[in-house]
């Protein structure tokens, strides 16, 4: 809250003017206070300011939406962190990460994280989407953001398909060999298709680059939009709650 | 604060006026009785008669904590199991089995089964086509699942072979993708599956 005029400790009234100015209310001490604190944060703001109880017990959420969201955030810092020392030619990223798990500090935690949470995130969204089926919660007003979130699952195992190479180690090369042949059986567009995806005939750095730059920049934007659209309607058309 | 909660409310004291009790978010709870407004200026939406919470710190808080699990969880799993890293990328050295990742090993799994169109591309597509119109093929308005059986049973059917697939793909298959008991019941003679 703004400084008080009784405040004589000028510092502490200066302290006191710039917590105000970040913070237009104190702490949730009661509902109308934490009501207010939502309305005027931007990041609260992604909630509506009141739910049902029941649509925010854990039983029923399981918390797997906001689950896959934290894990979205966590992958992009451990992401960020990787590309520091990621070099996505076919001469380097199997060094760099050989780098990354014996020379860089903490570079092997940070390289775990973003293998595991990235495979957890696909189980939560996979999760999220069969909760979600079994209350009914796409049913009307809420058909269209059940498509949003059927592409948001797509977007996260692209996302997942596409860092599956940057290692560039034999698992990596040959898990998209198999995985980008599928794509050559659809009749006329097949071939095409999985030329265009690999730069070429066959997995290389052609390849890399391209899963590259869908990895970190193409896939994350459009997770990210996706993501924002899902949020807002689900803002907007309100909290299922219990059945 | 009052002019964004109460703003324009038509009672002649819109503005500055930081009056707590009238804030319309308060409205619509058992125990508290205010002034109505006028016209309802930025919670627009009908709450029903049950019992509604404030979200901070109510669901923050809830997610706080699951996030924070999710992460301890992760940063244990991250310093006992590494992440896998094998030999140097070689394409003149096929690994046998190659398998693709492990939410795609269904689909391969599919396309030992089926003629590669219907399993590579027209399964698929057509799952994620069902997905999509799902809300809109589904006219049940009802969400109590003793009303949708159909629904129910369609849907954990679809769930349940997609997993097996997955878990076939992973552990039943080895060399040149042939089933295989070995990997998960042992050999034979063997004492242990190791």
């Amino acid at each position: 809250m703004s400084a008080t005029p009784r405040e004589s400790n000028p510092v502490r009234a200066f302290m006191s003017e710039v917590w105000g100015s970040i913070f237009r209310h104190g702490l949730p001490t009661t509902d109308k206070v934490a009501a207010r604190t939502a309305l005027t944060n931007f990041f609260l703001h992604i909630h509506p300011v009141r739910v049902k109880r029941s649509a925010i017990r854990v039983s029923y959420t399981l918390c797997l939406g906001g689950l896959s969201f934290f894990l979205f955030i966590l992958l992009t810092i451990t992401g960020l962190f990787l590309m520091f020392y990621y070099i996505p030619s076919v001469d380097q990223a199997y060094q760099n990460i050989k780098d990354l798990e014996f020379v860089a500090t903490f570079g092997l935690i940070i390289r775990n994280m973003h293998r595991w949470a990235a495979h957890a995130m696909v189980i939560t969204v996979w999760l999220h989407m069969a909760r979600v089926f079994y209350q009914g919660a796409y049913k009307p007003p809420r058909q269209f953001n059940w498509a949003i979130g059927t592409l948001l699952l797509l977007t996260t195992l692209l996302l997942s398909f596409s860092g599956y190479l940057l290692p560039w180690d034999q698992l990596a090369v040959w898990a998209i060999t198999v995985g980008t042949n599928m794509a050559k059986y659809a009749p006329i567009a097949g071939p095409y298709t999985r030329y265009l995806l690999l730069g070429g005939r066959n997995v290389a750095q052609g390849a890399l680059i391209r899963f590259y730059v869908l990895h970190v920049i193409a896939l994350p934007l459009i997770g990210f939009l996706l993501m924002v659209v899902h949020f807002w309607r689900v803002r907007k058309d309100g909290f299922t709650g219990g059945l | 604060m009052a002019t964004v909660v109460g703003g324009g409310n038509g009672d002649g004291r819109s503005g500055r006026a930081v009056d707590v009790p009238r804030s319309p978010l308060t409205r619509g709870r058992p125990g508290t009785s205010g002034p109505e407004l006028a016209t309802p200026p930025l919670v627009v939406r009908r709450r029903e008669e049950e019992e509604t919470v404030v979200t901070f710190p109510h669901l923050i808080w809830k997610e706080f904590l699951a996030g924070l699990t999710m992460f301890v969880f992760l940063l244990v799993v991250s310093i006992q199991v590494n992440a896998p890293l094998l030999q140097r990328a070689n394409t003149a050295i096929t690994p046998n089995p190659a398998k693709a990742p492990w939410y795609f090993v269904g689909l391969q799994e599919l396309l030992e089964r089926f003629p590669p169109v219907m399993a590579g591309v027209a399964f698929p597509s057509f799952v994620i086509i069902f997905m999509i119109l799902t809300p809109y093929l589904d006219r049940n308005p009802s969400r109590r699942p003793q009303d949708r059986k159909v629904a129910i049973a369609m849907f954990t059917i679809y769930l349940c072979l997609a997993v097996s697939f997955v878990v076939i793909g992973v552990f039943f298959r080895s060399l040149a993708f042939n089933w295989d008991w070995t990997m998960v019941l042992g050999h034979p003679g063997l004492s242990s599956p190791t």
